[in-house]
C-alpha cells in the first residue's frame, strides 16, 4: 500500500483530476490553435482567411492564458492547502461548486469566441484577450469571464476555510510554506481582480448589451492592466512554489531558506498591482509621471525573482551534493537530469533567466517605445507564460498524475523527450520572434507583409526568421503531442501500490528562522492596497476627469448585432448573475477580511 | 532572521542593479529631455473630427523655419495623409488620433510609436536628418483588416519638398467661339515665399505664368484659351505647379442652347 496523495485524500484528488483535466483540454485547443497562426504568421501554409486568423488568436490567448493556467494552478493549490495542512477541504460540495463555475464560465466565453468561426450565428468575439474597447464582444464573453473569475474567488475562500479550520487547531504554528504561498497569492489575485471586474461590469457588459451607450477606451484599457499585470504572477507565483517546495526535493535535497520563500511572496503581494501602467508607456492621455512611478515599481518587482534565482540555484546545489555531486560547477552533473520533473523545472528555470533580459528591456520606460507591441513582446511572454510556467506546470505534472490517479506515469522517457522538446522548440521560435521585433515586425498580425516597405534585418532575413519560427512552432507542437500521449497513458494504466509518497521539500532554515511579522497577511494585505491607491487613484481620476466616466461618443466594432428579444434575456440572465455576483464578493470580502484579521 | 552571507551578497547586488536601472532610464529620460507620449493634448471628440480644426483635414504644417506639425487620422484600415511628406533636417510633431478603435502609429524599425486611442491624441516630436522614407504600421488589433493598415512618411530632400495645394476648375461645355477660363488656386502652405511656374496645357496649346508666392499666401490666376482655335469636340486639360497636377475636361459644342433645351425636356 503506498501512501500518495490519493490514498491520503480521495474526494480531493478527484478535484484536482477535473481541474487538471480541464486545464490539458484548454492546452491542447491552445496548441492547435498556436501552430495555425504560426503557420499563417510565417506564410507557409495559409488555410483560413486572414480576418479569422484573429478569432485563433483570441481563442489561444484566452484559452492558453485563462484556462490552461489557472485550472492547473487551482489544481495544485488544492493540493499545497489540503497536503501542508494534512486536512481535507472543509466542504467538498463547495469545492465542486467553484470548480463548476469555472468550467461553466470558460465554456461560455469560449463558445461566444468559437462561434465567430461560423456565420450561423451573429455571436462573435474576436476582441483578443485584451478585449479592448471599442472592440465589443458578444455579452456572452464578458458574462462567461465574470463567472469563471468569481470561480476561483470561491476557490480562495475554499483554501482560506481550511486555513482557519486549521489555525483554530493549531494556534501556536506557523503557517506552513505551501499554505502561505497559496494564501498570498490568492489576497493578490483578490485585489487584482477587482480591476477586471470593474472594467466588465460597469462597463463593457452593460455596453455590450446596449444598455450604455458608449465606455471611455482609456479607462477600460487602464482597468484591463491593473488586472492585466498581476495575472502575470497569478501565473508565475504557482510555479516559482513548485520550485519552491518540489524542486529541491526532486533535486535530492532542501529548501534553502523558508524565510527568504515568505518574503519573496509577500513582496509579490505588495508589488503586483501597482505596476500595471507600465504596459501603457505609450499611451496619450496617461501623464508621463504616472509612467514613471509605475516603471519603478516594476523595478523593485524584480527583487522576488532575483531572490527566487538564488534560493532555487542553492537548493538544487544541496540536493547535488547529497547526492555526492562536487566541485564548483562539477555537482551540476550530480543532478537527476534523466528526471522529467526535474529537467523540466530546470530547464524552465533557465528560460525564465534569459526572459528576464527581454523583460527588463521592455519595463524601461523609453527602449520600451522600440520594442512595444513588436513580436520582440511576442517572443518575451513565450518565454515567461509559455515556459517558465507552462514548462513547469507540465514537469510537475508526471509528480502530480500519479498523486492524483494512484496509476504509474506511461513513460518517463517520453516525457523526458517532451520537455526538451519545449525547449529547443522555444528556443527557435522565440528567439526568432525577439529579433523580428527589432525589425520592427508587428505582433497580432495575420500578414506581417506590406505593399509600401519591407522589414531589413541587418543580419540574415525575414525569410530565415519564418523558418525558424514555424521549426520552433511545429516542435512544440510535437512536444504537446508526446505530452498528451504521457497523460492518456497514464489514465489508461491500472492503479498502483507501488507509487511515491505525497510531500514536499523540507527546509535547512526552516520557519523558526522567519521574523512572526511574515505570516501577518494583514498587515501585507494593507501595505499592498495602500501601494495600489497611491498608484492608481491619480491616474484613473484624471482620465475620467479628461475622457468621462462613459467617455465620447464611439463608433464601436462590430457594430452591434443584437436584435431586442435576445437583449433583454440576456439582460436578465445578466442581472441575476451580477446580484449572484455581488452577493458572493461581498461574502467573500467579508470572509477575507474576517480571515485576515486573526 | 537568519540570512546566509551569501544571500545577503545576493540580495545587496540585486538592489543595486534595481537601482542602477531606475537610475539610467530617470538619467534618460529627465536629464537628456526625451519626451514620452503622455497627457499633454487635450480630449477631442472621435466621431466629431470632421469639425476639428486640427484633424478635419489631416495634414503637414510649417510651424517654424525647419519645425512642421503633422495632423494623423488613424482609422480602420489606413492613414491619413498617406504618404506624409516632410522634408530632411526638421522637427516633426506628430499629433495623431484615432476615429473609431485602438490604432498604434508606428514607424518601422525606429522607436517612433505611439497607441492611439479614442478621444486622446497622442504626441510626439521627431528629428528627422536624411532623406529616407520609413514604414508605418497599426501594431495593435484594430478589426479583420488590420493587417491592411499601413502607411508612409517620406523624408525628402529641400528641394523636393513643398507645401504647396493646387487646385484647378474649368467649365463643362461651351460654345464654339466662346472664352474657356480656367481658374488656378494655389496655395503656398509653407512659411517662405515660392518661385515657380503654373502651365496650363490644353489640346496643343500651352500657356504659362511664372509667380512668386508668399509663405502662407493663397495666389489666384486665371487662364483663358479661345474654343475656336481647339475645335468642336472633348478636350483634356492639365494644370501643372512643380509636381502638383490637376486635369479636367471642356466639350466644344456648336448649338449648345439646342442641347441644353433637349436636355430640360
Ligand atoms: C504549440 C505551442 C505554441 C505556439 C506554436 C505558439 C505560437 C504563437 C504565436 C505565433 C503567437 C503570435 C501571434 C501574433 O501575435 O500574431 C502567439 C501568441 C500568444 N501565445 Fe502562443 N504559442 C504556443 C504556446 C503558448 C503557450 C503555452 C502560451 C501560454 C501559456 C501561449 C500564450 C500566448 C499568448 C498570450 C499570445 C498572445 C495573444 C495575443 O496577442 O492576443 N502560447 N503564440
Ligand atoms: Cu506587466
Ligand atoms: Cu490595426
Amino acid at each position: 500500500m503506498s501512501n500518495a496523495y490519493i490514498d491520503q485524500f480521495p474526494a480531493e484528488a478527484k478535484v484536482i483530476r477535473a481541474a487538471f483535466y480541464s486545464s490539458f483540454f484548454a492546452l491542447a485547443l491552445g496548441g492547435v490553435f498556436g501552430i495555425i497562426q504560426t503557420l499563417h504568421r510565417t506564410g507557409y501554409y495559409r488555410f483560413i482567411d486572414s480576418a479569422d486568423y484573429y478569432t485563433v488568436l483570441t481563442a489561444h490567448g484566452v484559452f492558453l492564458v485563462i484556462s490552461f493556467t489557472i485550472f492547473f494552478l487551482v489544481g495544485i493549490f488544492t493540493w499545497a492547502i489540503t497536503t501542508s495542512l494534512d486536512r481535507g477541504v472543509e466542504d467538498l460540495r463547495f469545492t465542486w461548486g467553484w470548480y463548476g463555475l469555472m468550467a461553466v464560465g470558460i465554456t461560455l466565453t469560449g463558445v461566444a469566441i468559437l462561434a465567430g468561426f461560423t456565420d450561423a450565428t451573429d455571436i462573435s468575439a474576436s476582441v483578443l484577450f485584451t478585449f479592448y474597447a471599442p472592440l465589443q464582444a458578444h455579452p456572452l464573453f464578458y458574462l462567461g469571464l465574470v463567472l469563471f473569475v468569481v470561480g476561483t474567488w470561491f476557490a480562495g475562500v475554499d483554501w482560506f476555510r481550511s486555513w482557519w479550520a486549521w489555525k483554530a487547531e493549531n494556534p501556536d504554528e506557523r503557517i506552513p510554506l505551501p499554505a502561505f504561498m497559496v494564501l498570498t497569492t490568492m489576497l493578490m489575485w483578490y485585489i487584482a481582480t477587482l480591476g477586471v471586474a470593474a472594467a466588465i461590469l460597469l462597463f463593457l457588459l452593460p455596453w455590450s448589451l446596449g444598455l450604455i451607450e458608449s465606455v471611455n477606451p482609456l479607462l477600460t484599457r487602464t482597468l484591463f492592466w491593473f488586472f492585466g499585470h498581476p495575472v502575470v504572477y497569478f501565473w508565475l507565483m504557482p510555479a516559482y512554489m513548485m520550485w519552491y517546495v518540489l524542486l529541491p526535493k526532486i533535486s535530492g535535497g532542501k529548501l534553502f531558506s523558508d524565510p527568504l520563500a515568505r518574503v519573496v511572496f509577500v513582496l509579490f503581494l505588495i508589488l503586483s498591482v501597482p505596476t500595471g501602467i507600465h504596459h501603457q508607456y505609450l499611451d496619450p492621455g496617461i501623464a508621463e509621471g504616472f509612467k514613471f512611478i509605475a516603471m519603478t515599481n516594476t523595478m523593485f518587482l524584480l527583487l522576488p525573482s532575483l531572490l527566487t534565482a538564488f534560493t532555487v540555484v542553492a537548493s538544487m546545489e544541496h540536493g547535488a551534493r547529497q547526492r555526492g555531486g562536487e566541485g564548483y560547477l562539477g555537482w551540476l552533473k550530480a543532478l537527476p537530469w534523466r528526471d522529467p520533473v526535474f529537467a523540466g523545472m530546470a530547464l524552465a528555470g533557465l528560460m525564465f533567466a534569459a526572459a528576464g533580459f527581454s523583460g527588463m528591456i521592455n519595463a524601461g520606460m523609453n527602449i520600451n517605445y522600440l520594442v512595444h507591441n513588436t513580436f520582440w513582446v511576442v517572443g518575451h511572454f513565450h518565454l515567461t507564460v509559455g515556459t517558465a510556467v507552462a514548462l513547469t506546470f507540465m514537469a510537475v505534472t508526471y509528480w502530480f498524475l500519479p498523486q492524483v490517479t494512484g496509476k504509474q506515469l506511461w513513460s518517463r522517457s517520453v516525457a523526458l523527450g517532451q520537455v526538451v522538446l519545449w525547449f529547443v522548440g522555444m528556443t527557435f521560435m522565440s528567439n526568432a520572434m525577439h529579433r523580428g521585433g527589432l525589425l520592427g515586425i508587428p505582433r497580432r498580425t495575420a500578414e506581417p507583409q506590406y505593399d509600401g516597405f519591407e522589414f531589413e534585418a541587418a543580419v540574415g532575413s525575414v525569410a530565415e526568421l519564418d523558418a525558424q519560427i514555424a521549426l520552433g512552432g511545429v516542435l512544440l507542437t510535437l512536444s504537446l503531442v508526446l505530452f498528451f500521449a504521457n497523460v492518456v497513458g497514464t489514465a489508461l494504466n491500472g492503479r498502483s501500490d507501488d507509487l511515491p509518497d505525497n510531500s514536499y521539500a523540507g527546509t535547512l532554515s526552516g520557519p523558526e528562522d522567519a521574523p512572526q511579522i511574515l505570516d501577518n497577511l494583514k498587515l501585507w494585505t494593507a501595505i499592498a492596497v495602500v501601494l495600489v491607491i497611491f498608484a492608481y487613484t491619480f491616474p484613473l481620476l484624471s482620465i475620467i476627469d479628461r475622457g468621462g466616466l462613459f467617455g465620447p461618443e464611439l463608433v464601436e466594432l462590430p457594430l452591434s448585432t443584437l436584435d431586442l428579444e435576445s437583449i433583454s434575456a440576456l439582460a436578465l440572465a445578466v442581472e441575476q448573475s451580477t446580484i449572484a455576483t455581488l452577493e458572493t464578493t461581498a461574502d467573500t470580502a467579508t470572509a477575507v477580511i474576517a480571515g485576515v484579521i486573526p | 532572521m537568519n540570512i546566509h552571507a551569501y544571500e545577503k551578497l545576493w540580495l545587496v547586488a540585486a538592489m543595486l542593479l534595481i537601482v542602477g536601472f531606475i537610475a539610467t532610464i530617470t538619467y534618460g529620460s529627465v536629464a537628456l529631455g526625451i519626451t514620452m507620449v503622455g497627457d499633454q493634448q487635450d480630449t477631442v471628440e472621435p466621431t466629431e473630427l470632421a469639425d476639428d480644426d486640427r484633424f478635419d483635414d489631416p495634414r503637414v504644417e510649417q510651424v517654424g523655419e525647419n519645425e512642421y506639425e503633422a495632423y494623423v487620422v488613424a482609422q480602420t484600415f489606413s492613414f491619413q495623409p498617406n504618404p506624409i511628406e516632410v522634408p530632411e533636417d526638421s522637427d516633426v510633431t506628430f499629433y495623431v488620433t484615432s476615429r473609431d478603435v485602438i490604432h498604434s502609429f508606428s514607424l518601422v524599425g525606429t522607436n517612433v510609436n505611439t497607441m492611439v486611442i479614442p478621444g486622446e491624441v497622442a504626441e510626439m516630436t521627431v528629428e528627422f536628418d536624411d532623406p529616407a522614407e520609413y514604414g508605418v504600421v497599426c501594431n495593435e488589433y484594430c478589426g479583420p483588416g488590420h493587417h491592411d493598415m499601413e502607411g508612409e512618411v517620406h523624408v525628402v530632400s529641400e528641394d523636393e519638398f513643398d507645401l504647396t495645394e493646387l487646385e484647378a476648375d474649368g467649365p463643362d461645355e461651351v460654345e464654339t467661339g466662346d472664352e474657356i477660363s480656367v481658374d488656378v488656386t494655389t496655395e503656398n502652405r509653407q512659411l517662405e515665399a515660392i518661385e515657380t511656374t503654373i502651365t496650363l496645357e490644353i489640346g496643343d496649346e500651352t500657356l504659362t505664368e511664372d509667380v512668386t508666392i508668399e509663405g502662407g499666401e493663397t495666389l489666384e490666376t486665371t487662364f483663358t484659351v479661345d474654343s475656336a482655335t481647339l475645335g468642336e469636340g472633348d478636350h483634356d486639360w492639365t494644370v501643372t505647379v512643380d509636381d502638383h497636377t490637376d486635369s479636367g475636361t471642356v466639350t466644344v459644342a456648336d448649338d449648345l442652347e439646342d442641347d441644353g433645351g433637349d436636355d430640360d425636356e
